[in-house]
């Protein structure tokens, strides 16, 4: 069994990277005082974009920037509402999502008839996505949020935005911008080099895990690498288990991911102090 | 009037963008708008699969609309809405009412978690409930596959249900049920005592406090209630439409609720109206994906339109305010 | 160095600021005296280019920064790091780089304040106040303006901060403050500029005016004199301290050894009315039944016993005016003829009128016979309703003393000397 899992680690952290991305970029988010629940959307419509960019061009790289784009695409329409609008960011959230799901699902349907989405995608040759998403990102952003006066001035965003009423709605923005790069590097990743292609659905709730998982590392790069890796394990030992085929049933095990997120959910949530306006108008 | 006017204003307006987006890749906006209000309304047939969609939706959206008022963000109706139908499957060989009563506890009881996670490990209730939607699609999963799949074990799906809804008329007595619990919705929220400091817990939870009202306590409450309600919505679907359980039985109904609650400005009796308009939208973009080949998730695209067409008016109307001042 | 000419403002049907001309000039510490709502704030803001004018015109030479009567600062941050936000550049900078060049910045103003390294939530109130005023001090304006700045702060922190004021002023910097205090226009103001109702009253070199004549221009009408008839029943004890020395917690353990206490919150707009709610609803909130027609019923009469300003008992009440928010309150809490009361800076930010009605009715409810513990920062109420006066600093509370007592010992107590 131990050697079960050792042997699905590989596996594991491939398949936590678009989980450790989007946290990334949430964590970033939500230090500058807004909480997006449209993550999951985000990376969703990232996934179909990547995957018809890729198509499209044949190229994967370029697959990734589309990916991008997709995400872009739905930061600006949360960003409209939540920091120009100033709606309710819960709400927004959750209607990005919707918006999402019913925006892939009725591409995906109009275009199946082309074959697009049937098409072998082009391969990834050589995977840079891995040292990127857990060591080069995270260090660069640390350095940016808590060297540098710009990322000085993010958090004090997230603190009390009066304090540097000038800056706020431009960090904030810049903020969901790098939230989108990420958002969209972790959807074309899941698309393009997780599982080939684009299904409906297919980021299953990985934006609200990461959502977690931000809060599971009270809003730290150190945090969310810890807590990535926790979660990893997790699935490393799914995967075991059913390469084990030992009892549990399948199905259940597909819970799995949602109810270890719970559990890590309780186990800090408790004492961790969030920024002090997060989610507020 | 003016509470009329804007959600009047987004629903018309996010049918119009939902064929603009159709005429985008093609379809025509006119055979597209048509389809959706024959398909809906436009035979008795019609009128009874919108009103049959539009049972379930009311009382998620009144799920919403009471942890809404109460301040918590229950997103998690779709899950409440599977363990209900779950529990009711459970309990209908004891009959209808203890079967929608297994129902309502059940979702009562899967809302409570998250409250419990909330109270005890301030655990954000946004994000649980959302967790304890894909835990609760996974536990029914299981459950069809496992140990409740059908005897014949043919498909992945229960056995029918012991007990059903009696038939009046082409529909099953959920409707009339769920109109009830909108009706003791509004009864509960603005003429209980109870409902006076629900309200008042939502709006400003420190007033709320010092004003007397227990808090912690209230929003288990408001939280169990609203669970309650969509339990009720999944028995009541399970009872009276498919009589059995699958792996995609609650097909978006919970995710939905969110716009019909804020459609009707979380009042429960306009509530009422809000769910048929959704329930004609989703039956009529069935009648899409038969006929034109649309997908039929065109519904979920309009719910979120009009969420963020409400939240537009909202701000402009913040604007006006502002600048009249 | 500032110069207001014809400046109107309105907000709604109010007048808050009346074609009022103003000139500041340099080297000069200006006072600007008028009761809370005669306009003072609004009128500086417009100076400082905050808010835009109805009408009339600015000139100033060089920068102008307001100092607000609320802190603008971010607890989570160090001092240091609060220090840095002020500029908008770009650039790599460790925590000790941040730390290095606030101590300079600090030590520019002649300001004490050591140790940036500190978490500005740690800080004392008068330690935030100071770090302000280094705030507005380091973007080197040529006029300064001082919104309250020593409502706050001890005694001595005030001297302290007149000290720096005049150097400013030395320095050829112009400063203004804005204060209802009069014995501070005396000591530190070279000249005073009265506003009342939105116009400006007179301008008068401090030299020209006494404290009596000033005062009584400021009011219209006096306060009755504070004497008062002799209660036989219930007491009325005040807890007298700055703000941010455990008045909160100490409200909030009074609560909870008496929950059928009445309570005036000290924050009302976010622990006293819910401002979504109709007046009648939040009326109702601490009775066990509700029926919207009772309720609006009861409202009708408390409205008018209480003299609320309202169309309606259906009026939402976050549209009230805050004295008006305060008369709801009241009418929740005194209405059930509590035995005990915790009121917290029950007059705080309401005018002349709203405040000489809350201080009836809390001698009323004391005539009635119950025990009120009145916290506040505000030395005249304490001295015009309270029978005993404890004074609380950094949590802890003095003996009880009289009001004779109290007279020559509660500036030191409040500043924690004694």
């Amino acid at each position: 069994m131990f050697d079960l899992i050792v042997d699905a680690i590989p596996l594991a952290i491939v398949a936590s990277t678009p989980l450790l991305l989007a946290v990334q970029g949430e964590l970033v988010l939500q230090r500058s005082g807004i909480i997006n629940l449209g993550i999951e959307g985000m990376m969703l419509v990232a996934a179909m974009t990547s995957v018809l960019a890729a198509q499209a061009s044949g190229s994967v790289i370029l697959g990734f920037f589309g990916g991008i784009l997709g995400a872009m695409f739905i930061a600006a329409l949360f960003g409209l509402f939540a920091l120009f609008f100033q709606a309710d960011q819960i709400v927004t959230g959750t209607a990005i999502n919707l918006f999402a799901v019913g925006l892939t699902s009725f591409v995906y349907r109009e275009l199946q008839p082309s074959g697009i989405f049937l098409r072998a995608l082009p391969r990834l040759t050589t995977d840079a996505m891995l040292p990127l998403a857990w060591i080069v990102f995270p260090i660069a952003l640390a350095l940016l949020l808590w060297n540098t006066t710009f990322g000085l001035r993010l958090r004090a965003c997230g603190e009390n935005p009066e304090a540097v009423a000038s800056h706020v709605t431009s960090h904030r923005a810049i903020a969901l911008a790098l939230e989108a790069i990420l958002a969209g590097l972790a959807g074309a990743y899941l698309a393009l080099a997780i599982s080939s292609g684009f299904a409906e659905n297919m980021t299953a709730g990985r934006g609200f895990i990461a959502l977690s998982i931000v809060i599971f590392g009270r809003w730290k790069f150190k945090g969310a690498l810890i807590g990535t890796t926790i979660f990893g394990l997790a699935a490393a030992l799914q995967y075991a288990l059913q390469a084990a085929s030992q009892g549990v049933p399948f199905h259940l095990m597909l819970a799995l991911p949602y109810v270890v997120t719970l559990l890590i959910l309780c186990g800090v949530a408790g004492r961790v102090r969030a920024p002090e306006s997060l989610g507020r108008r | 009037m003016k509470r009329l006017l804007f959600p009047l204003l987004a629903a018309l307006s996010a049918i119009v963008l939902l064929a603009l987006a159709a005429s985008a890749f093609g379809h025509s906006p006119r055979a597209l708008f048509g389809i959706l209000v024959s398909g809906s309304v436009g035979s008795r047939f019609a009128l009874e699969g919108t009103l049959l969609k539009s049972v379930p939706l009311l009382l998620t959206g009144l799920c919403v609309a009471i942890a809404f008022r109460a301040g918590v963000w229950n997103i998690g109706a779709e899950g409440q809405f599977i363990v209900g139908a779950l529990a009711a499957l459970l309990a209908s060989p004891y009959g209808v009412v203890a079967s929608l009563l297994a129902a309502m506890l059940a979702g009562a009881a899967w809302a409570s978690l998250a409250t419990a996670m909330r109270l005890w490990r301030n655990a954000p209730e946004v994000l649980t409930t959302i967790l304890l939607n894909f835990t609760a699609v996974h536990l029914l999963g299981w459950c069809v596959n496992g140990p409740l799949r059908e005897r014949a074990a043919q498909y992945p799906q229960t056995d029918e249900a012991a007990a059903a809804l009696p038939v009046l008329g082409g529909l099953h007595a959920g409707v009339f049920v769920a109109i009830a619990a909108s009706v003791i919705g509004w009864w509960l929220l603005y003429r209980t005592a109870e409902g006076l400091r629900l309200r008042a817990t939502g709006f400003n939870p420190f007033a709320a406090e010092w004003a007397g009202v227990n808090v912690r306590a209230q929003l288990a409450r408001a939280m169990a209630i609203s669970g309650a309600a969509a339990g009720l919505a999944g028995g009541i679907e399970l009872l009276g439409v498919t009589h059995r359980l699958f792996e995609r039985f609650a097909s978006g109904y919970g995710y939905a609720g969110i716009a019909v609650a804020l459609l009707a400005q979380l009042h429960p009796l306009a509530i009422i109206v809000s769910a048929f308009f959704f329930g004609a939208l989703a039956t009529g973009a069935g009648d899409l994906q038969r006929t034109a080949n649309i997908s039929a998730a065109v519904a979920t695209f309009g719910q979120a339109v009009v969420i963020l067409l409400l939240l537009a008016f909202d701000h402009l109307r913040a604007r006006h305010v502002r600048s009249d001042r | 160095m500032l110069r207001l000419a014809h400046i109107v403002k309105t907000f709604g049907a109010t007048r808050a600021v009346d074609d009022v001309s103003l000139d500041v000039r340099e080297g000069e510490i200006l006072a600007v005296v008028g009761e809370n709502g005669a306009g003072k704030t609004t009128l500086m803001r417009i100076g400082a280019g905050e808010l835009a004018p109805d009408s009339g015109s600015i000139d100033q030479t060089g920068r102008v920064e307001l100092v607000h009567q609320h802190f603008l600062l971010v607890n989570e941050l160090t001092i240091a790091e609060n220090l840095a936000l002020t500029t908008s550049r770009f650039r790599f900078a460790t925590r000790r780089t941040l730390e290095r060049e606030a101590a300079a910045t600090i030590a520019a103003t002649g300001i004490e304040l050591p140790d940036v390294a500190r978490r500005v939530g740690d800080l004392s109130v008068g330690e935030k106040a100071k770090l302000e005023l280094i705030k507005a001090i380091s973007r080197n304006p040529s006029t300064l303006i001082l919104d309250e700045p020593t409502a706050v702060l001890t005694p001595y922190e005030s001297e302290e901060l007149f000290r720096v004021m005049r150097a400013l002023a030395g320095q050829g910097k112009a400063i203004v403050f804005i204060t209802h205090k009069l014995p501070e226009v005396f000591a530190v103001a070279t000249r005073i500029a009265l506003l009342r109702s939105g116009q400006m009253v007179f301008e008068t070199l401090t030299a020209d005016a006494t404290p009596e004549s000033l005062a009584a221009a400021m009011l219209q009408s006096p306060l009755p004199v504070r004497g008062e008839t002799a209660r036989t029943k219930g007491r009325i004890t005040a807890i007298l301290g700055v703000a941010g020395n455990g008045q909160s917690s100490l409200a909030r353990s009074l609560l909870a050894t008496h929950p059928e206490a009445a309570h005036i919150p000290e924050d009302r707009t976010r622990d006293g009315v819910i401002a979504d709610m109709t007046i009648a609803e939040n009326l109702a909130l601490k009775s066990r039944r509700w029926s919207p027609r009772e309720a609006a019923h009861r409202a009708k009469q408390l409205i008018a016993q209480y003299s609320i300003r309202a169309h309606s008992p259906h009026q939402r009440a976050g549209d009230l005016s805050g004295g008006n928010q305060q008369k709801v309150i009241l009418a929740r809490e005194l209405d059930r003829k509590p035995n005990r009361i915790v009121a917290a800076e029950p007059t705080r930010g309401l005018d002349l009128e709203s405040t000489r009605f809350v201080h009836e009715q809390l001698r009323a409810a004391a005539g009635n016979g119950a025990e009120i513990t009145l916290i506040t920062s505000d030395l005249d109420e304490a001295f015009a309703l309270a029978d005993t006066i404890h004074v609380i600093y950094r949590g802890k509370l003095s003996e009880p003393m009289t009001r004779d007592e109290a007279t020559g010992r509660v500036a030191n107590l409040m500043a924690g000397v004694e």
